[in-house]
This record gives structure tokens, sequence and C-alpha cells, in this order.
């Protein structure tokens, strides 16, 4: 039987400052359990506690200094250099070089990167572009270019993901993962001791396991937080920090721009927002919200099947693959846009995205964070395969930008969602970051009195 | 511009005025003259009384253009979205020219949002004051980000205000009834500091100078009135170096004949290991607060709020628990208000509320008895000291925004 939580819900949304009233309490294990791998990429909660990024954002979205102090751009935003943070050492104890950081980012990025070349010049790291850069701070922030030792002072590849974040490997038992304070971390140690991450749990499972204080802290999917709010279960709720998309393919028999333009006008938004998400999130028609842009309602989401049917022309296109994620989420969402499609014309087959990597139509899942609506834009072209500099501020400008990208119809906007978490209650200072997960570094947990 | 002309006659049409002037600009160099219908939504938060406001002043703007507003339909529409973006307010017009569309938008200000409180008398009435914000200084002068760090402390000397944070210390002066940064004291390169750094800035006794203590670093900051050494800048010699010094409790009771205690700092923590000097004849526990306090009796004690949540009166050679503190947060300082017998406390109260309240308490025995209503504090109280007059106490309050501001917090007697 499920045990009564203590009855409150926080929106992350809402101010939450941090409650010093009592002071944090160093020591503690955290139990964390999570749907899938934690060192999953992008944002899987080990990568993001082990590895820091040369900066970071804040809770806000704001760009801050991480591993470089600062930075300076010349030549029109061809050129930055990024001064390195000093005395900053991996979890090996070697120290944090420009070299390494060099090593990293060349590794991890190979192609479609934002930058032409990278260097290490004395203790700087310097990027230049053949384009200008103007978002290189917010996007050197983000998964893809987070900073992990790929050398060990010996020359061998490390055993184990080694960066310079708050927590450190420690151990992987079958399906858990422990991560143990970095005592030497530039940002302070963590309060937490050690965080035990229990990866791959069903969510039944998870929630279970809250419930008989068998965990600290476990996912909340979009469209069980009500359910968990019912529950009286203590959940955190981001703003809404991811967009739910159909990436659509411009070769083959989508080459034609109607034809992709009636996709997008044959979706219907509503039914996804009202059924499979339960209410939760919103429904957009704009890469990026309106409380980010104060335009996005320019983008209208309303379905137009009959303006769907006139746009294909009485064309019949082939079958047409629909990729989603394996989880069933993902797959009831690309289920019900198949159905939609069906409507308007199309024959849409579904299918998992490892098994169809080339597929016509993708669902996926694009970040919206970054307080500058130009960085935000920039960050979520990045995370759908495109290197896009947003160099303007202009909100007009901005918005012919975003109507441009759309109207290109590869990107269909579908959902905003947030993501959210429940905890017990002994968790304490638990604030989720700008992409909506986490930070454990400043969690505590409370003392027994 | 005849229209703003007409607006004057208005309630405080101010903040909308240069958008309404500018984005019927815009609008009319898509349009040109005419008739046109004008539609507005609000999507902001400017309130809704604000709205015939704006309409009056688009349609005014308009009509200087030559675009006369028509009640009903026309082949030209205008669709004015009051909207509002990550910063500001963006006012949004849809041009609706025959079957075209355009769009074109402007920057708007929001109006600012007023707050109240209220404080309801008890025995005694706290009042604060605030002494000094980092607010109004982001807003006035151009500061280096390590001034808009995270304050640890403040004190204010014969010399000015000194204001510790997680990297610098920094001497304020006043200047035309506000403080303005005269002089910084920026670290020198150290170890990290813990999350949730902490310090503290004692007066000397002729208060002219101060030390400073924060986690694995004392400085000793002077105030001449001529320079005397390289360290020296303008008037303010500061001497900073690596040490693990016990850090003074504060205590005025000194004069009384009451031994200075000092308190050993766990700097790679948040808290004091325990081990205080002199020994107190007691094995304490590790503490975040200690301050030493005259019981109603005459004599002197010294009160510990523990890591483990549990506050303890040491006395005579013995420790004990205090009642009544489960609302207590971490910190709380000591001050005499003259308004009861011996000392008081102020304590900030625990919980996860939005924002903090604090309380004045006395301890007649061994229970901690109210003696003021809450006051309520616009944000997190994240240290407090007593202040060197022993009367007040200094609390420093972070705000929703990170903005720190260090209140004066005083009592009446009722």
């Amino acid at each position: 039987m499920l045990r009564r939580f203590a009855i409150s819900c926080f929106v992350a949304a809402l101010a939450m400052p941090g409650g010093a009233r009592t002071r944090p309490h160093y020591g503690g294990s955290l139990r964390v359990e999570i749907g899938g791998d934690a060192w999953h990429y992008p944002n899987g909660l080990a990568r993001l506690m082990v590895l820091d990024g040369l900066t970071a954002l804040d809770a806000d979205g704001n760009v801050t200094p991480a591993l470089a102090t600062d930075w300076q751009s010349d030549d029109k935003d061809h050129r930055w250099e990024f001064h390195l943070r000093p005395g900053v050492a991996f979890h090996d104890g070697s120290p944090l070089t420009s070299t390494a950081v060099v090593m990293s980012l060349n590794l991890s990025c190979t192609e479609n990167c934002p930058w032409t070349a990278v260097h290490a010049v004395g203790s700087s790291v310097v990027f230049t572009g053949d384009s200008p850069m103007p978002n290189l701070p917010a996007l050197l922030s983000q998964d893809a270019f987070l900073i992990a030792l790929t050398r060990t002072a010996d020359g061998q590849t490390p055993a184990n993901p080694t960066g310079t974040g708050p927590f450190q490997f420690a151990a992987l038992n079958g399906s858990v993962l422990t991560l143990t304070a970095n005592d030497s971390c530039w940002q302070g140690r963590p309060f937490l001791d050690q965080i035990q991450l229990i990866q791959n749990r069903s969510i039944r499972d998870q929630w279970l396991d809250l419930s008989v204080d068998r965990s600290d802290v476990v996912e909340v999917p979009p469209q069980q937080i009500r359910q968990a709010q019912q529950q009286r279960i203590t959940v955190f709720v981001s703003p809404p920090v991811e967009l739910l998309a159909i990436q659509v393919s411009d070769s083959g028999a989508l080459s034609n721009p109607m034809m992709r333009a009636a996709i997008a006008q044959a979706v219907d938004r509503g039914a996804l927002f009202n059924v499979i998400f339960q209410k939760q999130g919103e429904i957009t028609a704009s890469l990026l919200p309106q409380s980010r842009t104060g335009y996005a309602f320019l983008f209208p989401p309303d379905r137009g099947l009959n303006k769907a049917n006139e746009l294909r022309g009485g064309l019949a296109p082939p079958p047409l693959t629909l990729a989603a994620q394996a989880d069933p989420t993902m797959q009831l969402v690309a289920q019900r846009i198949a159905l939609n499609l069906h409507e308007a014309g199309f024959n849409i087959q579904v299918a998992n995205i490892p098994t169809a990597p080339r597929a016509d139509l993708a669902l996926v899942e694009l970040p919206i964070i970054g307080a500058n609506p130009a960085d935000a834009l920039a960050i979520l072209l990045l995370g759908a395969g495109e290197n896009a500099p947003v160099t303007t501020e202009d909100p007009a400008t901005l918005f012919r930008a975003e109507h441009d990208v759309l109207d290109l119809k590869t990107l269909i906007p579908l959902l905003d969602l947030p993501r959210a978490w429940a905890i017990n209650s002994g968790v304490r200072d638990f604030k989720l970051r700008a992409d909506g997960t986490p930070d454990f570094a400043n969690v505590s947990l409370e003392a027994t009195q | 511009m005849a229209g703003l002309a007409g607006a004057s006659a208005f309630a405080a049409p101010g903040p909308w005025e240069q958008p309404a002037a500018t984005l019927t600009d815009q609008i009319a160099a898509i349009l040109g003259p005419g008739p046109a219908h004008l539609e507005i939504r609000n999507l902001s938060s400017i309130p809704v009384d604000q709205i015939p406001l704006i309409r009056r002043l688009l349609t005014q703007d308009l009509k200087a253009h030559g675009i006369s507003v028509a009640d009903s339909d026309s082949a030209n529409n205008i669709h004015v979205s009051l909207s509002q973006d990550w910063m500001d307010g963006l006012w949004v017009a849809e041009v609706e020219e025959g079957a075209e569309t355009h769009v074109t938008m402007v920057r708007a200000r929001l109006l600012p949002r007023s707050s109240s409180g209220s404080i309801t008398p008890d025995r005694v009435t706290l009042r604060k004051q605030v002494e000094w914000s980092n607010h109004d200084l982001a807003s006035s002068v151009s500061l280096p980000p390590t001034s808009r760090g995270q304050v640890l402390a403040a004190l204010k000397t014969n010399a000015g205000l000194a204001v510790m944070n997680d990297a610098e210390i920094s001497i304020y002066a006043k200047s035309s009834g506000a403080w303005t940064l005269e002089q910084r004291f920026p670290f020198a390169a150290r170890n990290t500091l813990p999350r949730d750094p902490r310090g503290i800035l004692i007066s000397t006794p002729d208060g002219n100078g101060f030390t400073a203590f924060t986690a694995g670093e004392k400085c000793n900051c002077n105030y001449t009135t001529q320079s005397d050494s390289a360290h020296t800048a303008g008037g303010w010699a500061v001497q900073c170096h690596a040490s693990d010094d016990p850090w003074p409790i504060p205590n005025d009771l000194t004069a009384n004949g009451v031994t200075s205690l000092s308190a050993f700092y766990n700097g790679a923590r948040d808290y004091f290991s325990g081990v205080v000097a002199p020994s107190p004849g007691v094995d304490l526990p590790p503490f975040y607060s200690a301050a030493v306090i005259q019981r109603p009796a005459g004599s002197a004690a010294l009160l510990v709020g523990g890591i483990d949540g549990k506050v303890q009166l040491v006395e005579n050679g013995a420790i004990k628990t205090v009642a009544g503190t489960r609302d207590w947060g971490s910190d709380f300082a000591a001050f005499q208000s003259g308004c009861g017998s011996g000392t008081q406390i102020i304590a900030s109260a625990s919980g996860e509320a939005a924002n903090d309240s604090l309380l004045a308490y006395e301890l007649p025995a061994l229970e901690a008895v109210p003696l003021s209503a809450p006051l309520a504090i616009d944000g997190t109280v994240t240290a407090m000291f007593s202040a060197p007059d022993g009367k007040s106490v200094l609390a420093v309050v972070r705000n929703a925004a990170n903005e720190y501001e260090v209140d004066r917090v005083t009592a009446l007697c009722n």
C-alpha cells in the first residue's frame, strides 16, 4: 500500500529560493531511480554529475562560467578564447589543461561542430570558425561538449568516465551505479557522500520504492504528473524544457515542400495534449515557447485537415516510416500521429528509432533551454542536428529566423513538455537545473533530530 | 506628435507612449493612410485597466499617420497583441492588408509589481532597516562580477561599511545618503570555498577596523589615515593569510568579566567542529551557531545550535537542551534590546516557505519564549550576526532574484 506523503507539490517555474533556514547537512547517501541509462547521451544523470562544461547554464538559463572563468570573442565572433579556471583537477588527480579540453572536444565532436577548429593556447582554449559563432558560450554548456578525460597520465584511456564534476564514478553493480562525492570539486564538495543510481527501473517500481522509503528521488513522466499529485507525492515540475517535434526528411517522397506542409497541417496536437499527456505541457507550433519569445502565438497550432488534403493535391505518397523511441509513450504518440496522417491520405508505418535510422519522419525531443531566445534557438537547432548561428536579439529578426526554419516544414513542433521528479520527505534543497534535471550537488538529506 | 498631446490628459500614460508611437510608426509604414479595424488582446501582465489607455494611444497615433480606426469590418485589420518575452513587454502587430499579413513588433516596459507586508505587534516589535543592498549597486554602477557574489557578512565601521562575499572584501563609503563602492580587496587564489560558504567580520575595539574570518582564511583590515605599506590602498590596509584560527563567538559581556570564546570552524563544511577555546568544561557537538548570552540572574551562558537541530545551553559546566526551539533555523544572534531582562535572541524560522521570518525570543529558564510577532523578510536569511553595539542584529538576506541586502534588525519595546 502506498504510504501517504506530505501534501505538497512544487512547481519549479515558481520562485523556489534555497531554504537556508536550517543549513544543509553534509553526509548521507541518496538513492535515485531512473527508467533509462545513467550515462545516456544526452542528459544522462551520471554524465551531468560527473562532467562539467567550459560554461554552464544557471537555473534561469543564463550562461555562467564553469571550467572557463571568462571568455572573449574577436573577429565578429569568428574567434573565441576561453580562459581555463586554474587549479581544477580531474577525478584521477590529473590537472585540467587546455590540451586535455581540446582532446575531449575533438573526441566528442567529430562532425557538424559549431566551430571549425579548436586549439590549446597556453591556459586558454581557442575556437575558430568559418562562420560566426555568436552562441558558442551557450552551446558549450550542452551535454555534447562536456569535458571528459581522454588519456590518463600513463597514456591509457580511462576505464570509466572521468571528469571534474561534483561526483565521481565509484562502482557499477548490475544496474546500480554508485557515485561518490568529489572532495576537491572546484565548486566545493557536494553535501551528499554518495549517490546510488538505480537504472532501468519501471515507473511503477520507482514509485513503489519511493512509497516504502527504498528510494529518495524518482522520475515522473509528464503524463503522470497529475496522478502523482493525486497520490500526494511531492513532485517538482520544471517549466517546459523539451520540445516534442516531428523531424521530417526533405528527400525522397518528402522532397516536395507541399507534402511536408500537408503533414504539418494534418497533425492533431490537441489529441496528444489531452489524451496522451493528460494536459501537461503546452501545445505549440513554434520552436520556442511564448514565455521566452513573446511571439509564439503567431504560429497557430490548429489542425487543418482540409488544408492538408488541399496541399497534398491528390498525390498519393508512398508508405512513409515514422520512427520513435521505444518507450511506450513515444510509441503511442507515433501511433496517434500515424492515425492523423492516415486521415490526410498518408500511409505511415511506425518503427523504433534504433531499427529505422533513416526514417522519413522521426519523433524527436529537443531542448528548450537558455534564457536568451537567440541562444535557446541555437541550442534547439543543434539538438536537431543543425548548426545554425542565431546572431540577433531583436525580437522581430528572431521571429523571422524562426519563421524561416519552420517554413521549411522539416521540423513540426507538437508540444512543449516539462520534466518532473518526485522526492521523499528527507530530501533537502532539491532544485531543478535549466534543463529540468536535478541539481544533486546542492541536495542534502534531512538530519534526524 | 499630435496624439501624444491628447494622451497627456489621461492618468499617467507615460510607460505606453513610446511603444505605442513606435508601433504605430511601423504599422503606418506597412499600411499607409486609410481605414482599418483595430483589435487589441492582452497576453501580458499589464493590468486590465491599462488596456483602454493603450487603445486610445494607439488610435490617436494611427490617426496622426492618417489611419482611421473603423469600428466595423474593414479590408485592413490590425491585431495588436500585448505580449511579453523572457525580459520585458513585447507588443506585436499583425497587419492584414487584403490577403497578406505582415508582422511587426516593439519592446514595451512592463509595470513593476508592488509589494506589501504587515507586522503584528507583541511584547516587542521587531523592525528592520536596509543597511545595504547590491540591487541598487548593480543598477547604478558597473561592478565586476566578484562584487555581486554570495554575501557572507557585513559590518559598519567608523570608516565605512565592509561587506565580505565569497570572492572579496568590499568597502563602501556613504555618499549623498547612499553607499558607494570605495575599495575592493579580492581574496588571493586559494582553496575552493565549501558549498554554503560562511564568514564573519569582527570589529576592532576602536571600531575603525575589523578582522574577517572565512573558511581557511583570515584577514586583518585596518583603517589608517596615511598609507604605510605596499598593501595599503587609500586608507585601508587589508592583509589576508591562510588560517585555521578559531572564530570569535560574539560576546558583548566581556566588559562584565565574561571570558571571550572562540570556536574552530570546519573549513571543508559549513559548521563549527564543536571545539571551543577556552573549553567551557563540557564536550560540545558540532554546531552552526553560538552566542554568549546573559542569563536573567546575571550569569553568562553559551547557547549553541547543533547541526542535529538541537539548541543547547552550556551553563555552569553542564549542557542542557533548550525547549521551544523546534521552529528555529540554523542561525540565531543575541542582542540586548533593553525591553526585557538579560539577552534576547533573534532566530530565523525554519521551514520551506518562500520567504523567511525573524522572531525575538527570551530564555528565562530552559525554554525559548517568543517575545515578538514574526518579522517578514523579503527572501532567505543566509547569515545573522550580533551588531558590534550589541543592541541590534545584522541579517544577510538573499531575495528570489539572487540579490543580497543587509538588514539591521532592532526591537521596540511595547
